[in-house]
């Protein structure tokens, strides 16, 4: 029960407004300390071992230095702008562009950080200054930032493969039509939003001196090189060349060759882009670090003995035990960690749902999409405070949390059509 | 009050100087990649010391980035009332926050981190795969340097809140993206 | 009576098969056995996030036993990796032999006891599969350059043969063989390596040669070991010795159905033996890379010679039994 008070009371400290980080890390020291006694401690160091030796996690620096030196250079505004354009005078040009690059990122990394953050860098600054809405403009990053994690290669999708006995390749492919499917119903959002609420998204101004063949022909011209760094991250990829984590100093290595050939190059800018890459890391790692002696503290006081128990109390009926399974990991996820979740509620739903002669990958896809969720949904969304993290000060964090709202719907309604009619996304409920 | 505007400068000073080493790491980390991933692919060539550099030199990035990013006021806040307070409310906060969630949270990594380390380089470790890098306490004993450098950058922030609370200093809108483009 | 509660760290995830089932049927059978006066608590790697600190945690205490493999430690302590299963070495059978019989066990807690720790055997995997591989290997040749995710001391014998030992994170392994970012990946066995989908994207599953018998450990604290009363102690050895044997067999029964999978649902797989002259040249660069090991390390060298020595003796009578048998069984239909 200590771990579900200390949910409780880190809540209420983080309203205090003290690094998200720190506060993690503070509040589960003293219910360590307190329960346990100062040795639990000892544990620390081999849990910030592990991230250290936890190479996936390298993609983070490195997307996040690819999206600074993407935006030090203004390529990055360059490519938005430029695809806004291609969207004539129809308004939210931008925040499709931005799910857009979003889908790119996603494919070609699954770690949520990375492309959260790279998004938040390369875009944020672009729709703010085109008069964007704060919320739209936050939700909309938060939203494509996430994909990755269904979109793959995708971590959630391997851990759960690895959890749930299922080959990955398996995971990989039934996973792409829920994920074409998230990035479309994203942009048929914005575009119905914008149909009725124009100003929240400005469609890019003409240029009065181009005709609009011409401004088309520029505007290509413009996204070719920035997207063909893009596409190379994720073409290394398919090739073979690198692995995804690898792809992402590709990237970084891209960006800065991009930087010569537009002579914006400066040793001074890789310097700054560099300070930049090391702060906002350093602030995904920092809350990591807080979380995983939070998550520490959560389950050497019995809290993950406590989810068994309520895992186990779930009705042995097929539709009633999927429906009420689906919505505890939902609302678990507002407070637990999606590894977690993977590790410690899905080993003991699995031999229930294959008892119930449910398809596997089927539950694996729902199980996915609600987590990709968990990364959005408010108070402790990591997505939410990792945008925040590289935001301006006028964006407060209630606009990051209503501004992601809509997108968590669309998610929830994607999810509820694959529980509802999993053929139409290739796969069966049952065996 | 000149004493701790001289200790809250040398503090500072302190975590400029570990933000400065985790901008190097940052640079050759991305080279080391860049590097590894060309020798494989072009010239077929693997090191696994070298693959081993990578995260080597992404723990530097990431350890003492932490304490930097708190010097900048980089590190992300919820701030729903933070935004709204006054300059001495935050102080306040500040100043607590330190004092019973920074400066413990690093003495207890530092003091078991220290004993991890030493217990590395008593025993010699070393990587266990062909070719791979040794004296593996090096890296480990990043982790202690990193909690002391981030109790002292927690120091840093209570002496900040000091002056701030005197009126010497203000937090200006130093939250957030400062310093990003 | 006094009862006791040990916390047991093991290096794998909750719900691995085989390997963590054997860590359950292990607790499971002390608190039968002591009628509830033992009790084990197990703890996986997602709970404390450091599958490869089994060691350090139970050397200081912070665990009272783990469930890990001795090779793993290789890096702290080079003399651990003889006592988990070596290149060309012994089958399960012949090394269970060896370390209740031909002293590998004395062996083996004179290499833990400076580190306040007991060993036993804690479990096999049946001889390992050599790997997938996209391609064939026919030649020496072909392994020049090859890229393949080999590690530890079997990765350095690879490597005397040309191989490219290269690290990738577990996570990534699947997209790197399937991207051709690797050539080839050594895993377990059908069981274990089904899970990865290997199948899927792999031609040419070779056979085992480089982990003939791998046997994991238990760990135990030695000041908890000296606190428990003798029969709780002898409980323990009796719980650890059976977990380890229905390992084994676990193995044998897990491997034998998933490779009627394989061949029932993935044609493409076609299982490969490296012709002669590849086993020749591991043979010799593991016998260049065990002299290197007993150089200047005496205890080292007398570990290699127990088990060189043994290996030989009990060898010979594997060829004229079991050996002898499966030749008897090629023979007819
Ligand atoms: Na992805
Ligand atoms: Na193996």
């Amino acid at each position: 029960m200590i771990g579900m008070i200390m949910f409780g009371v880190a809540l209420l400290m983080l309203m205090f407004g003290f690094p998200v980080a720190f506060t993690f890390g503070g509040v589960a020291l003293f219910f360590g300390v307190f329960a346990e006694g100062m040795d639990l401690f000892a544990f620390m160091p081999y849990r910030i071992m592990s991230v250290m030796q936890n190479t996936t996690l390298m993609a983070v620096p490195l997307f996040i230095f690819m999206g600074v030196v993407l935006q030090r250079t203004k390529l990055a505004a360059q490519l938005l702008t430029s695809m806004g354009r291609l969207f004539g005078g129809l308004p939210g040009g931008l925040a499709i562009s931005t799910i857009l690059v979003g889908a790119l990122l996603a494919a070609s990394t699954g770690v949520v950080g990375a492309s959260v953050v790279a998004m938040g860098l390369i875009s944020l600054p672009v729709m703010l200054a085109h008069g964007y809405d704060k919320r739209l403009a936050t939700g909309t990053i938060c939203g494509a930032g996430t994909l990755g994690q269904i979109v793959p290669p995708s971590i959630i999708l391997i851990i759960l493969g690895d959890v749930l006995g299922l080959p990955v390749g398996d995971l990989f492919k039934a996973a792409v039509l829920p994920g074409v499917v998230l990035i479309g119903l994203y942009i048929v959002y914005i575009l119905i939003l914008t149909r009725f609420r124009p100003e929240m998204a400005p469609a890019m101004p003409d240029d009065n001196n181009k005709s609009r063949s011409k401004e088309i022909r520029d505007a290509l011209l413009a996204i070719i090189p920035p997207l063909a760094l893009m596409v190379v991250v994720l073409g290394s990829i398919f090739a073979g060349i690198a692995t995804p984590t690898e792809s992402s100093a590709l990237g970084g290595v891209g960006a800065v060759i991009l930087a010569l050939i537009y002579r914006q190059f400066s040793f001074k800018m890789i310097w700054d882009a560099s300070k930049d890459t090391v702060k906002v890391t350093a602030m995904v790692f920092a809350i990591l670090i807080g979380a995983t002696a939070f998550s520490m503290v959560f389950s050497y006081t019995g809290g993950d003995y406590l989810l068994e128990e309520w895992m186990l109390a779930l009705p042995g009926e097929k539709w009633g035990f999927v429906i009420l399974a689906m919505l505890v990991i939902l609302v678990l996820g507002f407070f637990i960690d999606f590894v977690e979740i993977s590790f410690i509620i899905v080993p003991i739903l699995a031999p229930v749902a294959e008892a119930l002669g449910i398809n596997m990958l089927w539950f694996a896809i729902l199980i996915a999409m609600n987590l990709q969720t968990s990364f959005l949904t408010p108070p402790f969304g990591f997505s939410l405070f990792y945008l925040k993290g590289v935001s301006p000060p006028e964006v407060k964090t209630t606009d990051i949390y209503r501004g992601v709202m809509p997108f968590i719907l669309i998610q929830i309604a994607v999810l509820a059509a694959i529980f509802i009619m999993p053929e139409w996304f290739g796969m069966s409920s049952s065996y | 009050m000149r004493w701790i505007i001289k200790l809250d400068n040398g503090l500072a000073w302190l975590s400029t100087f570990c933000g400065w080493v985790a901008c190097a790491a940052m640079i050759l980390m991305a080279g080391n990649v860049f590097y590894d991933v060309f020798t494989r692919y072009v010239l077929n060539d693997v090191s696994i010391g070298m693959q081993e550099m990578e995260w080597h030199l992404y723990s530097v990035v990431f350890l003492l980035g932490i304490p930097y990013a708190l010097r900048t006021d980089g590190h992300v806040r919820v701030d729903v009332l933070y935004a709204r307070w006054s300059d001495k409310t935050k102080a306040w906060i500040n100043l607590i926050g330190a004092i019973i969630f920074i400066i413990p949270f690093s003495y207890l990594i530092w003091k078991y981190g220290y004993a991890f380390a030493v217990e590395s380089f008593s025993m010699g470790e070393g990587s266990a795969d062909p070719g791979g890098l040794p004296h593996r306490w090096i890296i480990k004993s990043v982790i202690p340097i990193s909690a002391v450098f981030t109790g002292i950058a927690g120091l840093n922030m209570a002496t900040q809140a000091l002056r701030v609370m005197s009126g010497e200093k203000t937090y200006e809108a130093k939250h957030g993206a400062e310093g990003l483009a | 009576q006094e009862t006791f509660t040990l916390r047991l760290a093991e290096t794998w995830g909750p719900n691995f098969p085989i390997f963590g089932d054997t860590t359950k049927n292990f607790a499971e059978r002390v608190e039968k056995m002591s009628d509830g006066r033992l009790k084990v608590r197990i703890d996986s790697a997602n709970k404390h996030k450091a599958p490869l600190g089994v060691f350090d945690m139970v050397k200081a205490g912070q665990y009272d036993m783990g469930h890990s493999a001795s090779y793993y430690w290789k890096g702290k302590v080079p003399e651990t990796l003889f006592f988990t299963s070596m290149p060309f070495g012994m089958t399960a059978v012949e090394q269970w032999a060896w370390f209740y019989h031909g002293g590998g066990m004395e062996l083996m807690q004179e290499v833990y006891e400076p580190h306040n720790m007991l060993s036993f055997p804690g479990g096999n995997t049946g001889v390992q599969m050599g790997g997938w591989f996209r391609k064939e290997i026919k030649t020496l040749e072909d392994l020049q350059g090859l890229k393949m995710r080999i590690p530890g001391f079997q990765g350095e014998v690879f490597a005397e043969v040309g191989v490219n030992p290269t690290n990738i994170a577990p996570g990534e392994l699947y997209t790197a063989l399937e991207r051709n970012t690797i050539d080839a990946v050594e895993w377990v066995g059908p069981a274990l390596d089904l899970r990865l989908g290997f199948q899927q994207i792999a031609d040419y599953y070779y056979t085992g040669w480089h982990e003939p018998a791998t046997e994991l450990q238990f760990l135990v604290n030695k000041k908890v070991w000296e606190k428990l009363p003798a029969d709780l102690q002898e409980i323990m050895r009796i719980a650890m010795r059976t977990a380890s044997y229905d390992m084994l067999i676990h193995s044998q029964h897990a491997n034998a159905e998933a490779w009627a999978t394989i061949k029932e649902k993935h044609p493409n797989v076609q299982i490969k033996q490296f012709p002669k002259e590849i086993f020749q040249a591991m043979y010799d660069a593991n016998e260049k890379l065990l002299a290197e090991a007993a150089e200047g390390n005496e205890q080292a060298a007398r570990i290699i010679e127990s088990q060189e020595n043994y290996l030989n003796q009990s060898r010979a009578y594997t060829d004229i039994s079991t050996r002898a048998y499966l030749n008897t069984m090629t023979e007819v239909e």
